[in-house]
């Protein structure tokens, strides 16, 4: 079998969500197939400025062909048109002429792909809101499995995005919160699709009291491992802890891993580590109580999952659909919305040993159940021999939908996304635990 | 805080989050959920727009004012008026610039909308501004009056505890006896505990009575003059319920300490001397253990 996996932006050094998502899927997908990764010569996802040189090279043994960005972002021109399709009503044009200001804009990449489609057995698109999975889709449909990447942002109301999700052949989803947004927004339940998400690679063996020493911490402490960012959540994060902290003068410290786009509260019990290799990461986890998330937004968080194999509980902000449902679904976690939520809920995992270790027990199996790499690839390998044997039987496909003529992609006559998005219900998706595998349609 | 017991191997996190919310009711009195008190400072809103009929849709009124009175600014340059993509155009413009030149002078207007545009750039990002100040405004105020209102029930709740708590110590007071003639504190609502605590016969208290003032007159130093007012602590200083009620002199009120407590003088109506209190008799005579009070004031 031969794969494309297609991405914005490749590399050992590149730690973005989908990105990582991406290396890891290829890596392990290179052990049941030949795999080819397809992206861009961009290293910053703001500029997608040509930073790295066109043509193959290869990352931990994978072959990764580059093309070049046609464009940088100009980000002046790419908010303003921003404004236009997600806050007023605006064109099919102007979505369109919005998803080239976005970028990472390579005909050279599209080109090649359909070129290479006949020589392939299916490709791997990653991120549906970037160029390159649009344009991919649209070119090779008959190809493509599409693995969205998608979160609760006003993207999903654009209506350029309703004949990608119901033209390509798969969907690999990340969470079922995913795949419920994505049916409410384009329809698209007769599309094969499964949740999957992706494994990680955490270590077998864990050394805490090392950690502990390195960084001397000695009490017992909550962690946060990711970007510290307003957007993650974390201004109330370091607001709640604060008066948290207040409340309780000798309760857990907090441990904050990543690097900081915000300033960090000096405060005796707020320990910043920065940005730290992935042993020390590794070993946090399992020198903490618990991991707190507090990110409004996530379509998957890795960082959970990784928490949870290492069998620590989950502290998840219940505004974010997605952590809501897993910590719901994998009973390995708790979840606040409100102050009061997040000191009651932090002390009773802070307090009750019992209760914190059978969400942690849970967290492990939860993550051994639907995460480990075996369980992933599988899903995968039965996603890619469902469709061959779909392909087999000749049944008949439906095109995917053309685009409508000059006059009609310029009638502006298209709501604002961010309406769209407000119709489209949003709740954690709580039946039971997580399928371990429905090729099926989706219900 | 909220106390969990896991007994079985199945944890059901909606429950414990049930329970964790029920507490917090519990605690708070009102649970508000983000949507409700975003609803109630839509009503607060309205109330603070209504009182002459002003309109209360701040937030509908300002999208749509944004989108009618907001045309997209544009940066408004030296050349800006000579732009055109038309190669041709661009040519011949460039070429009868001089001669537009001659009939007026285009920079003053070039300049005054060069300025005009910075201005619109700078309204148009103060704008979401004040919408979010005034919005974060209603949305605390409503919070804070949540909060008032919540302080209010525990307000009231802790007073008719007072209450509770004043009434029955005030029956545990009535249950204690007092001599005859000495004015006894007031009785609760339901009084009759005189009747219910048999007093003893005359002879009894006769004896008490004796046998308390033996105890002080052996706590006397010997040096103290022996003046009509015995010892005992300075009044109120002390759960003394048995000396409640009963003669100065009994109670050993110095006439220093009578002066530091006139409203029991006028109430109990004392047999303070003027002349006692006229020399002022020096504090720290008569009792029977110190007075830092008596000793202080002098």
């Amino acid at each position: 079998m031969k794969l494309a996996v297609v991405v914005q932006r490749y590399g050992a050094d590149i730690n973005g969500g989908a990105e990582l998502h991406a290396r890891y899927v290829a890596e392990r997908l290179a052990r049941h197939a030949e795999v080819e990764v397809v992206t861009t010569c961009a290293r910053d996802y703001v500029t997608w400025r040509n930073e790295r040189p066109a043509g193959i090279e290869h990352v931990n043994g994978i072959p990764v062909r580059r093309f070049p960005v046609r464009h940088e972002r100009d980000p002046y021109q790419f908010g303003r048109r921003s404004r236009r399709v997600f806050d007023d009503t605006h064109s099919m044009a102007d979505e369109i002429g919005w998803l080239d200001s976005e970028g990472p804009a390579s005909p050279a990449m599209i080109d090649y792909l359909h070129r290479e489609a006949r020589n392939l057995d299916f490709i791997l698109l990653f991120s549906y809101r970037y160029y390159h999975a649009w344009h991919g889709a649209r070119r090779v449909p008959a190809k493509a499995v599409l693995v969205p990447t998608a979160e609760r942002d006003p993207a999903i109301g654009l209506a350029i995005f309703g004949p990608t999700f119901r033209g390509v052949r798969g969907i690999m989803y990340n969470s079922h919160e995913e795949r419920a947004m994505i049916h409410a927004a384009a329809h698209n339940e007769d599309v094969p699709g499964i949740v999957v998400g992706v494994g990680s690679e955490v270590p077998s063996r864990t050394d805490a009291a090392r950690f502990r020493r390195k960084y001397n911490i000695r009490g017992p402490f909550a962690i946060y491992v990711g970007r510290i960012d307003e957007n993650k959540g974390c201004k109330e994060l370091f607001d709640f802890f604060q008066r948290y902290a207040a409340t309780f003068p000798r309760g857990l410290d907090l441990a904050l891993i990543g690097s900081a786009i915000m300033p960090v509260p000096q405060h005796p019990r707020i320990h910043h580590l920065g940005f730290l290799p992935d042993e020390d990461k590794y070993d946090g986890l399992a020198a903490s109580d618990l991991l707190i998330m507090p990110s409004y937004y996530e379509s998957l968080s890795m960082v959970a999952l990784e928490a949870w194999a290492i069998g620590r509980p989950v502290l998840a902000n219940g505004r974010c659909d997605v952590l809501k449902g897993q910590c719901i679904r994998s009973a390995a976690g708790l979840y606040y919305e409100r102050y009061e939520e997040f000191a009651e809920t932090l002390y009773s995992l802070e307090s009750n040993g019992p209760l914190h270790d059978r969400l942690g027990r849970n967290g492990r199996d939860y993550f051994a159940t639907n995460y480990a790499w075996p369980v992933i690839e599988r899903k995968y390998l039965d996603m890619f021999e469902g469709l061959k044997r779909e392909d087999a039987s000749g049944a008949a496909r439906k095109p995917i939908e053309r685009l409508p003529g000059w006059f009609a992609r310029r009638r502006r006559d298209l709501p604002p996304a961010t309406e769209v998005l407000a119709g489209i219900p949003s709740r954690a998706v709580v039946t039971g635990r997580e399928p371990s595998g429905d090729l099926s349609q989706s219900a | 805080m909220t106390d969990f017991s896991v007994r079985s191997d199945d944890v059901d996190v909606e429950q414990i989050m049930r329970q964790i919310r029920s507490r917090i009711r519990e605690k708070r009195g009102v649970d508000y959920t983000e949507e409700e008190i975003r609803e109630l400072a839509n009503v607060k809103l309205e109330k603070f727009l209504d009182p002459r009929g002003v309109r209360s849709d701040l937030l509908e009124q300002f999208r749509r004012k944004r989108e009618a009175s907001l045309p997209p600014n544009f940066k408004f340059e030296d050349t800006t008026l000579f732009e055109t993509h038309r190669g041709f155009l661009a040519f011949m413009r460039k070429l009868l610039k001089p001669i537009l030149k001659l009939f007026f002078n285009p920079n003053p207007l070039i300049e005054a909308l060069h300025i005009q545009s910075k201005l619109n750039a700078q309204q148009a990002a103060l704008e979401p501004l004040y919408y979010e100040v005034i919005h974060n405004l209603v949305l605390e105020t409503t919070r804070l009056g949540i909060d008032v209102k919540n302080l209010k029930m525990r307000v009231e709740s802790m007073s008719s505890r007072l209450d509770f708590d004043e009434r029955r110590a005030r029956a545990l007071e009535g249950v204690v006896q007092y001599r005859p003639g000495g004015v006894p504190p007031l009785q609760p609502p339901s009084s009759g505990t005189e009747s219910r605590e048999p007093r003893g016969t005359e002879a009894e208290q006769a004896e008490r009575r004796n046998r308390r003032r033996r105890r002080r007159g052996r706590g006397r130093r010997p040096d103290e003059p022996r003046q009509g007012t015995g010892g005992a602590q300075g009044a109120g200083q002390g759960p003394d319920v048995e000396s409640r009620g009963e003669p100065a002199e009994s109670r050993g009120l110095t006439p220093g300490t009578a002066d530091l407590e006139p409203r029991r003088d006028q109430t109990s109506n004392r047999d303070l001397s003027p002349v006692t209190r006229a020399e002022g008799v020096p504090s720290g005579g008569g009792f029977d253990s110190g007075n830092a009070g008596d000793r202080s004031e002098s």
